[in-house]
């Protein structure tokens, strides 16, 4: 049992497809009306099949009222820190503290590559992602004296200007699978949010990942209740039970409050490209999993 | 020197403490007050423009958005490439790209030109700023996005000359003869790059004083097309916008079009007045991007001189009204570009492409009613439909469109439970050839929903679909390969037991000539519209016993996974699709014999029989245009060679009554007859010289108005 004690966020993972462009923003607005919590979006900006992340993001944000919004993950390699703190900072202004921070260090290297940007190993793709968590999170401290200056091996910013101050304090989640990884996560990071799907030991794994991440989170004086455990599924709503994720909601609503009693996963983003699939993952999973979940807690 | 550009006029914003109130509520007052265009400075050390800009996007719909100018310092170009693509096209085409001109902006002008060439295959780029190792451009943008540079220098100048599509300058204390010695250099540059001055547009970001005596000079002898008021006073956008820019077009006069780049110019086909397309519509021609995406269909090759891609019913009456003035060229109508006999394409002519009008509504959730736009694809109303419960028999193949089949008929895998795609529409609303827009049901126009049922594409562009869809729940899905060597036999009792199972198998059968050492075999594809394992073996098991079998797959599944099985979007058909159609009541020992010699002949590659029936036979011939309810079966054969394929065909014709209007390609004129009825064929003239009596949609199976 491991449960961090943190409200349940119920979100969305859309495919942003470019053609037609209009589909990831209609999704976005169907979960925005259906009271979920949180839209996402994949992040791959070599891929030719997909908007720009960033772009569909403030787009989307100016198309809904009150759900949240986070790139899943966001691509380092190929957005500038600075730049990208700062418009992280614009669009959490306009959106009204709307906006999280989903990032990850980047993987397809040769595709990073051919679009101009630098290549790296893993490990130093991790390291690279510390230094740009100190840039970021120096950017959005527009209250403290002098400029910004982070002097790193893979980015350096030499007295740059401070803010703009977001509206709130944008969660910076991390898209982590390996130790170096992970305990990056548990150190800096406000969140964890893996796929299920890329969790080769299934649920057992999120265990493996929160001991790495609570250990690293504990030795930098944190608590491991600073970082919200987030988690990718996807799954099929049919009339019988078939498996994990594959069944009735009430099916759903127990297996996600398994996730969360017991691995301490308190935000489930479903992928999801039909606003139908989204209303009822809104409708009928959200409550009922919040429901069971509460109901244990108060035991 | 005047270019001709007609006038347009802009806001220059600067955000400032709290841009979500004071720079977006200029912005969108911008739009309202009719500004043509809204931009936003970019300084890469406070407030993100990028951001700004796509948020501002999302809250206006007509203006068009520029930065003024974009930083190129911090942002890699191949990535502001794709990023300007995706802005583009989620503001329905109104980015324009202002960059500051500055080292390497030569570079990432090709580096960006490059990212939008969709055409152009991985781009390789080894600049002294940029490098790119095989960047996978596209995809296109919703329109030809202009690259402006803000440029002071000469070198700037004769790069805007050279390589932009316009030049943005500041009206400052250096008055105009700045601008009059920027022109000229451009100009030169130009014209020693072998383009015409007309293709780049100057536009002057102006103090927020201007009046019409400091700007008429400007417009009149320095060729200024665009005048951008910097100013975030709303008073005084407000007064540029009622007084100043309504005196100032007065003054000026009436102004030309922009003239578009040579190379957009030299591709322009023959008889297309261009400069009449309404400024408004989305179009695409063969120098814009994405052509390539929209030439062809999915068995066609085609070179269409212009294709219009309509975003409501209006445009489709303003694409109508272009296409009316253009009567001697081909004019097709597209919804997903899947039509084996509809001509959705052409060579040198106009497509109405009505792929953008892809809402799926529910509309009334207890009588299960649903509004359809005519360009969703079946994958995905199905894959929409399912979480209802919820499905609605299509044809066989996800990625056909909603427009073409649900206006012809449909043929799917739930035909004979539940019925034609087309038995279950309850209203259209349609743009008809005059350009109005019409509903038609039971109750209104209910001729021409008649009509519409079965020939609707002869009457006008139907823009919504009013269904009433089936509950369904789990089906059975079913493969079967089977030997069908001895073809005649095979075919005779495969139609034996389909013919005489219950409504809920539906069942298509592919049979391949012999290939490879491989005897002919029979390819059976089999819905079983019961979730019930036993019910499904049970249906499956005749089917099964009819020869022996040489692969099987029977899952329970859902219709929307089963029409889950397109491809992506975009076609590139080649040539033009030979086939032959026909609707037969039985598979008799006759037919057999005759079907088996046309597989062996050599002369087709494909040949498909479909069960209907069933459901289909309840609705009675009389009440709509389909009207060969009787037949159990629709046959198509493909065929590469048109001759060949109409002399084997020939063997099938004695047991043949009727066609299946979207699967023919013979042009000949009594294929009409074979479609339609002679009473339907006599009500369809009448009714297509009262809705479209100068035949405007002539390019489908062409029912002609009966002369009065």
């Amino acid at each position: 049992m491991t449960d961090y004690g943190h409200d349940l966020l119920f979100g969305a993972f859309v495919t942003p497809t470019a053609q037609p462009a209009t589909h990831a923003v209609e999704v976005a607005v169907a979960a925005d009306r259906a009271g979920l919590d949180l839209v996402t979006f994949q992040d791959h900006p070599y891929q030719p099949k997909f908007l720009d992340t960033w772009t569909l993001l403030s787009y989307v944000a100016a198309r809904t009222e009150r759900v949240r919004l986070s790139g899943n993950v966001l691509n380092l390699p190929l957005r500038h820190p600075a730049v990208l703190a700062r418009s992280a900072a614009s669009l959490d202004l306009l959106s009204g503290g709307r906006f999280e921070l989903g990032i990850g260090a980047g993987g397809f290297w040769d595709a990073i590559e051919a679009m101009g940007g630098r290549r790296l190993s893993p490990g130093q793709a991790v390291d690279a992602l510390e230094e740009a968590i100190r840039i970021f999170r120096e950017i959005w401290a527009a209250d403290e004296p002098g400029g910004v200056r982070v002097d790193g091996e893979y980015y350096q910013v030499k007295g740059a200007k401070r803010g703009p101050a977001p509206a709130h304090d944008i969660g910076i989640w991390l898209g982590a699978y390996k130790p170096k990884m992970l305990k990056l996560t548990g150190r800096a990071a406000d969140g964890w949010l893996p796929s299920l799907s890329y969790l080769q030991g299934g649920p057992g794994d999120i265990t493996e990942g929160n001991k790495h991440i609570d250990e690293a989170a504990l030795s930098a004086g944190r608590s491991p209740a600073d970082v919200r455990r987030l988690l990718n599924l996807s799954g099929r709503f049919a009339s019988s039970s078939r498996g994990l994720l594959d069944g009735p909601p009430d099916q759903w609503a127990e297996e996600l409050a398994g996730l969360a009693l017991d691995h301490g996963v308190s935000t489930f983003i479903l992928m999801a490209d039909e606003p139908s699939v989204v209303e009822l993952f809104a409708a009928e999973v959200a409550p009922a999993t919040r429901e069971l979940v509460t109901a244990e807690r108060e035991k | 020197m005047n270019y001709g550009h007609p006038l347009t006029f802009g806001t220059f914003i600067t955000p400032g403490a709290d841009p979500g109130a004071d720079a977006v509520s200029l912005a969108v007052r911008s739009e309202e007050l009719g500004y043509d265009l809204v931009t936003f400075p970019d300084h890469p050390d406070t407030f993100d423009t990028w951001t700004l800009l796509s948020w501002v996007a999302g809250r206006t719909s007509r203006v068009g958005l520029s930065a003024n100018v974009l930083d190129l310092a911090l942002r890699p170009p191949a990535v502001l490439a794709r990023a300007a693509v995706s802005l583009d096209l989620l503001s329905g085409g109104r980015l324009s790209l202002a960059l500051g001109a500055g080292q390497g902006t030569g570079e990432a002008i090709d580096v960006i030109r490059g990212m939008w060439d969709e055409d152009g295959g991985p781009l390789r780029f080894d600049g002294e700023h940029y490098r790119l190792g095989g960047a996978q451009p596209g995809p296109p943008a919703a329109h030809d996005v202009p690259i402006w540079l803000g440029a002071g220098d000469a070198r700037a100048l004769r790069l805007v000359g050279e390589r932009a599509d316009g030049w943005l300058v500041s009206l400052d204390e250096r008055g105009p003869d700045r601008i009059r010695a920027g022109n000229k250099l451009i100009d030169e540059a130009a014209m020693a790059a072998g383009r015409d001055p007309r293709e780049i547009r100057r536009l002057v970001n102006v103090p927020a004083q201007s009046g019409v005596a400091d700007l008429l000079p400007l417009a009149v002898e320095d060729g200024i097309g665009t005048f951008i008021l910097m100013s975030d006073d709303p008073e005084a956008v407000e007064r540029f916008a009622l007084e100043v820019a309504p005196a100032l077009r007065e003054a000026v006069g009436p102004t030309g079009r922009q003239l578009r780049r040579a190379s957009v110019r030299a591709v322009r086909r023959a008889g297309i007045d261009y400069d009449l397309v309404p400024a408004s519509l989305p179009v695409i021609e063969p120098g814009d991007p994405g052509y390539s995406r929209v030439r062809s269909t999915y068995l066609r090759g085609g070179a269409p001189g212009l294709v219009i891609r309509p975003g409501d019913a209006g445009q489709v009456a303003e694409a109508l009204a272009f296409a009316r003035a253009h009567p001697h060229l081909p004019l097709g109508v597209r919804s997903g570009g899947h039509g084996i006999s509809g001509r959705s394409t052409n060579d040198g002519g106009i497509v109405v492409d009505v792929s953008g009008l892809d809402s799926i509504e529910v509309l009334d959730r207890a009588n299960r009613l649903v509004r359809i736009g005519p360009g969703a694809r079946w994958t995905d109303v199905a894959a929409a439909l399912e979480p209802y419960g919820w499905a609605l028999s299509s044809g066989d193949y996800g990625g056909v469109g909603v427009g073409g089949l649900a206006t012809a008929g449909g043929l799917g895998f739930l035909a004979r439970d539940h019925g034609l795609t087309i038995d279950h529409l309850r209203a259209v609303e349609m743009v008809l050839a005059d350009g109005s827009v019409v509903r038609a049901s039971e109750a209104e126009n209910a001729d021409l929903f008649w009509a519409v049922r079965g020939a609707g594409a002869n009457f006008g562009v139907v823009t919504a679909f009013e269904f009433e869809v089936d509950e369904v729940g789990d089906v059975g899905w079913a493969q079967l390969v089977m030997d069908a060597r001895d073809t005649a036999t095979f075919l005779e009792r495969w139609g034996a037991v389909q013919e005489s199972a219950p409504r809920d198998l539906t069942s298509f059968l592919i049979v391949s000539p012999p290939r490879a050492g491989r005897p002919a075999t029979g390819h059976v594809m089999a819905m079983v519209n019961a979730g019930v394992p036993e019910t499904v073996i049970d249906r499956l098991q005749p089917m099964a016993d009819i020869a022996p079998l040489l692969d099987q797959q029977v899952v329970i599944t859902s219709y929307a996974a089963v029409m889950a099985n397109a491809a992506g979007d975009g076609h590139n058909g080649q040539g033009e699709p030979v086939t032959r159609s026909g609707l037969v009541e039985h598979l008799t020992p006759e037919f057999a014999a005759a079907a088996a010699r046309l597989i062996h002949s050599g002369a087709v590659y494909f040949f498909q029989i479909r069960s209907v029936g069933g459901a289909v036979a309840d609705v009675p011939a009389e009440a709509t245009a389909y009207a060969h309810r009787s037949a159990n079966f629709s046959v198509i054969a493909f065929g590469a060679n048109r001759q060949r394929v109409d002399k084997e065909w020939a063997r099938l014709e004695p047991y043949v009554n009727g066609l299946y209007l979207s699967f023919e390609t013979d042009g000949r004129p009594e294929r009409l007859g074979d479609a339609f009825p002679p009473g339907t064929l006599r009500r369809l003239r009448e009714l297509k010289a009262r809705y479209d009596p100068d035949n405007v949609f002539r390019d489908n199976f062409n029912i002609r108005p009966e002369e009065s």
